[in-house]
């Protein structure tokens, strides 16, 4: 009977997960074989480790460096929006139900249509440099679409993540028990104290989920990168489609998209680290 | 004299009322340009009249026409990308529903060894970086001659779609409270009725929702689509992007993203409506 149990258990379990699980790993199987000269496409397949050694160069450093920092950018700076949203959701006020499914929306608004929407508000000649120039605050427009840092892309990375950090945030503070505040005004903290001591300690857990689920989909951007970044340096995965793309080097592409996986891995293990550590566990 | 003098506790207490009410409305209105202005800027550039062309520094067009969606509606590719889009997304979805159904069952009803590893690896779709996903399950696709075909995209976007069927899906079986199934097991239901009348119907809502996310992210899908599917299957995300990369038309774009977003914020709202938050967060929040 047991036996029966387990077999199906394992049955019932392929549809789904082994349908994710076979995809992935044959992508991920295809990338590291490319990236190490086998199922070469335009070339001669054999074992090779040219395709490393020759990896990084200047303009895969700079690609590197301009995904991290748009990565940490994005993540942190969605992270000063939402945390206080998140805070000040928790009270209960009049109209706090519609102000949510207002908050909501950019969710669901695909990535393309948010980096439109955005760029018609930070254009050279869009909304906000005519209301900085109208306000008297700066003389010429400010170029911040397509400009060397980057802004564009934080910009429209920034508004379309708000919304998904605050969903994860807002659930964890959910989690602190309402007695633990209540004892700590009764011993007489202040707002202040109970913020510092009790609800971000307590709220740092779905920080961290929070960013770090930020920065791996923004590291590993392309289509927002694409339509809204500088052209010098391009984003990772813009360097590795088109290098794979346009100069029909698969397996330097390959090599590439390893770096990207390896650095998202990276992240989610210090993430789990950090977790521990925080929760005193090391 | 005649009028009562207010306690002093009760002016702090009405001023603080007044603050934060003032602080709320503030917030709602900061909310209402930080999306709707957007918003508003992409509806009004796609009623552009090119006779009357919108440029700096009018705040507003001086005419507006329908001129764009006619424009946009008979000279490029959006028909056909429409059909592909909503032929490739309820078909995604239906595969996801099926092949979600028994995992879910499981992992929602069932304890056994690995459960929380398979619940970790079942989200990877949405973790995994996408445009590498992308370009090297079509070599794996071009291999098996799935690559520029119908099949494989229906294929990619399952994959995407799944994730979010399958942890809302489990939510739902593991919301199911065993009292129930016990009752309906003494009272001698067999495993098909249990499956009819108790399964099914409790985890109904969760299919509702499910079947809104998968289709959402069927019909939002680029990467998978730009690399699989361009040049032979145009969606409304790719035609957008052309739109907006390649030759940047501002007002074409406009009329092209307001096909795409205006049915997904509907379905938000649909979802909304009929379901509780639990399934947004259970779809997106807690990890």
């Amino acid at each position: 009977m047991r036996e029966k149990t387990r077999l199906s258990t394992i049955l019932l379990l392929i549809p789904g997960a082994g349908f994710i699980f076979i995809f992935l790993s044959a992508a991920i199987i295809m990338t590291i074989l490319q990236s190490l000269g086998l199922f070469s496409i335009t070339r001669a397949s054999r074992f090779s480790l040219e395709y490393w050694q020759t990896l990084f160069d200047r303009e895969v450093i700079d690609s590197l460096l301009f995904s991290l920092k748009v990565g940490l950018g994005s993540s942190l700076g969605t992270l000063l929006f939402s945390y206080p949203l998140a805070l000040f959701m928790r009270k209960r006020f009049f109209g706090r139900q519609s102000l949510g499914s207002l908050l909501k929306i950019p969710i669901f608004v695909p990535a393309l249509v948010a980096a439109f929407l955005i760029i018609n508000l930070i254009a050279f000649h869009g909304i906000v440099n005519y209301l900085l120039q109208a306000l008297g605050i700066i003389h010429e427009p400010l170029r911040m679409l397509r400009d060397k840092f980057g802004w564009g892309v934080l910009f429209i990375q920034v508004w379309k993540n708000t919304p998904f950090q605050l969903l994860i945030i807002s659930s964890s503070l959910e989690t602190i028990r309402t007695d633990i505040e209540d004892a700590a005004m009764n011993l007489g903290a202040g707002k202040l104290a109970l913020l510092r001591h009790i609800i971000l300690p307590l709220s740092i857990p779905g920080i961290l989920v929070a960013v770090i689920l930020v920065f791996i989909m923004t590291f590993g951007d392309y289509a927002i990168t694409k339509v809204a970044g500088p052209v010098y340096p391009i984003s990772l995965s813009i360097r590795m489609h088109t290098t794979a793309t346009m100069f029909q080097e698969w397996n330097r592409a390959a090599g590439i998209g390893v770096i990207i996986i390896v650095v998202s891995l990276l992240f989610v293990w210090l993430y789990s680290r950090l977790a521990r550590f925080l929760q005193g566990s090391m | 004299m005649a009028q009562q003098v207010k306690p002093h506790y009760r002016i702090v207490e009405q001023r603080r009322r007044a603050f934060r009410t003032t602080l709320v409305v503030f917030f709602i209105l900061v909310q209402l340009v930080w999306i709707g202005v957007p918003m508003l800027m992409a509806v009004l550039w796609s009623l552009v009249n090119p006779d009357y062309p919108w440029s700096y520094p009018q705040v507003f067009p001086s005419h507006l026409s329908f001129y764009q969606w006619n424009y946009v509606f008979k000279f490029t590719d959006i028909v056909r990308a429409i059909a592909t889009s909503y032929s490739v997304a309820p078909s995604a979805t239906f595969l996801t529903f099926l092949l979600a159904l028994p995992t879910a069952y499981i992992l929602g009803r069932r304890k056994f060894p690995g459960r929380e590893a398979i619940k970790i690896l079942i989200l990877l779709p949405i973790i995994m970086p996408g445009m590498v996903v992308a370009l090297f399950l079509s070599r794996v696709f071009s291999f098996i001659g799935l690559d520029q075909n119908f099949f494989g995209l229906i294929l990619g976007h399952t994959l995407m779609a799944m994730p979010y069927m399958l942890r809302i899906l489990t939510t739902s079986f593991e919301a199911i409270p065993q009292d129930i199934i016990d009752a309906a097991e003494n009272l001698g239901a067999g495993s098909f009725v249990k499956f009819t009348e108790i399964f099914i119907p409790m985890v109904l809502p969760g299919l509702f929702a499910g079947t809104i996310f998968s289709f959402i992210t069927s019909l939002e899908e680029f990467n998978l689509t730009f690399v699989m599917g361009t040049p032979t299957f145009e969606t409304i995300p790719t035609i957008l992007f052309a739109f907006l990369g390649y030759h940047f038309i501002r007002t074409n774009a406009a009329v092209v993203a307001l096909i795409l977003m205006i049915p997904n914020i509907t379905m938000l709202f649909i979802a909304e409506r009929f379901l509780k938050t639990q399934y947004l967060a259970a779809a997106l929040g807690k990890m």
